[in-house]
């Protein structure tokens, strides 16, 4: 007979129920408790692609608005003016969006790291990494710390469409401009397939769109000037 | 019957001897309980602490943002808070008399900009410092001291945009690095404290007119890239 036993396997069985309970309840008790007296709880590292991508996408874009403000002095056709306009516009704001983040993000305008770093670095698993359209020529894997953004156009390209004016301007223009959107395309693409982060995920969607449907629009303006 | 007698005693007395017995036992398990009871919270509780104390720290550490760019220290940094920013068109500025600057790192400045890049020439100070008030950094070499490797190694180490490369005669050190309202003097070309003054100031929100284009207005002589 046993009947000091029996009361006891019950109350430690409790026991240990009680404790575990208490163990889960401390731990998510001082998480939620860290989470809430942290600083800014999550917000992009200076060597992220978040912040490789708002880097790089306003000197990408920023190069834009100066070719849209190039060709509006140098073209009288009031269509291609006006998309120009339409474009320095939107690029500026979305430039100022990505400047903003930064700030934000308390961290400097300036790389930490070489451009197209952010590039370099291997998708999320799992994620869309075919995000996007298909609509850029190159592989988006050939891309090296350092190297030159997809699109760019040269020191020298940007001096001729400088030294033009009329349709031979407006043909120049058009023809960088479609690269510089498909590396656009190209790089919003890259962001999509490597971060999670809500802002820079709706951001470059937008500009995903855009760009896309700006590509097939001056495409035929060019084919009309051929 | 009954007996007192200790030497024969009754069953009940018998029974109560047992009984007392077995309630010394138990009092004495009880109070092994008690005392095991009281370590087991105590070094549960403990227990506890450090887990919740080393979470805290570890949710905390990780999710503390890096240094703020203000933050960023500077040695021998000079910096003129105040400045005007007038539009002077066409009386050129002496920033030396006005504001105690050699080169100029801001104030009142003609209203066309320097369109940012590098120049092997001197460049007009009240176009550059349009520039800086728009956010560019405005790297100035003696060229007395500074060869081509060196103003290559000055570019490379710059970003692509928003940055001014040019020869200035009468500086004060072998190169100088202006931002709107700020300035370095450099021992030369790898002086590290180049990186951290851009990090700080290029294209800093807190310029006047930060993110304004640094192209589209005029070339001075000399430009190369």
């Amino acid at each position: 007979m046993a009947p000091d036993e029996s009361p006891k396997k019950p109350r430690r069985a409790r026991a240990l129920i009680a404790g575990s309970l208490a163990g889960v309840l401390l731990l998510v008790g001082a998480f939620a408790a860290g989470s809430l007296s942290a600083p800014v709880a999550s917000a992009p590292s200076t060597t992220s692609v978040e912040a490789g991508f708002a880097r790089d996408m306003q000197t990408h874009h920023n190069q834009a608005v100066e070719m849209a403000l190039l060709i509006r002095d140098r073209s009288d056709d009031e269509e291609l003016r006006l998309l120009a306009y339409d474009m320095a516009t939107a690029q500026q704001q979305q430039a100022g969006q990505m400047y903003a983040w930064l700030a934000t993000w308390n961290l400097s305008q300036a790389d930490s790291e070489p451009s197209m770093t952010w590039m370099s670095r291997p998708p999320l698993t799992g994620g869309d990494a075919h995000a996007g359209m298909g609509m850029s020529t190159s592989e988006p894997a050939d891309h090296e710390p350092g190297g030159t953004m997809p699109g760019m156009a040269s020191f020298e390209q940007m001096a001729e469409l400088r030294s033009l004016t009329g349709v031979e301007a407006e043909k120049l223009f058009l023809t960088l401009m479609i690269a510089h959107h498909l590396g656009g395309v190209e790089m919003a693409e890259a962001v999509l397939a490597r971060s999670n982060e809500r802002v820079v995920r709706s951001l470059a969607t937008s500009i995903l769109n855009s760009q896309v449907s700006e590509v097939e629009y001056m495409r035929t303006l060019l084919a009309a000037r051929q | 019957m009954a007996s007192n007698n200790p030497a024969n005693p009754s069953v009940k007395e018998q029974r109560e001897t047992k009984r007392a017995a077995k309630v010394a036992v138990l009092k004495k398990q009880q109070a092994r309980d008690k005392r095991n009871r009281i370590i087991g919270i105590t070094a549960g509780g403990l227990g506890a602490a450090a887990v919740l104390g080393l979470v805290l720290v570890f949710v905390i550490t990780s999710a503390t943002p890096k240094p703020n760019p203000d933050d960023i220290a500077i040695g021998d940094l000079q910096e003129f808070p105040g400045l005007t920013a007038n539009h002077i068109d066409p009386n050129p500025m002496d920033y030396e008399a006005a504001y105690g600057m050699n080169p100029p790192a801001g104030g009142d400045h003609f209203g066309a900009w320097l369109n940012c890049g590098v120049y092997t020439e001197p460049q007009q100070n009240e176009n550059a410092v349009h520039s800086l008030e728009h956010g560019a950094v405005w790297v100035t070499y003696d060229p007395e001291l500074v060869d081509e490797a060196g103003v290559e190694a000055l570019v490379e180490e710059l970003p692509s945009t928003y940055v001014i490369v040019s020869p200035y005669t009468g500086l004060p050190a072998p190169v100088v690095a202006s931002a709107w309202g700020a300035q370095v003097q450099l021992d030369g070309v790898d002086d590290t404290r180049l990186g951290d003054f851009v990090d700080k100031f290029w294209r800093n929100p807190d310029l006047p007119e930060a993110g304004a284009a640094c192209s589209g207005a005029i070339d001075g002589p000399g430009r190369v890239s």
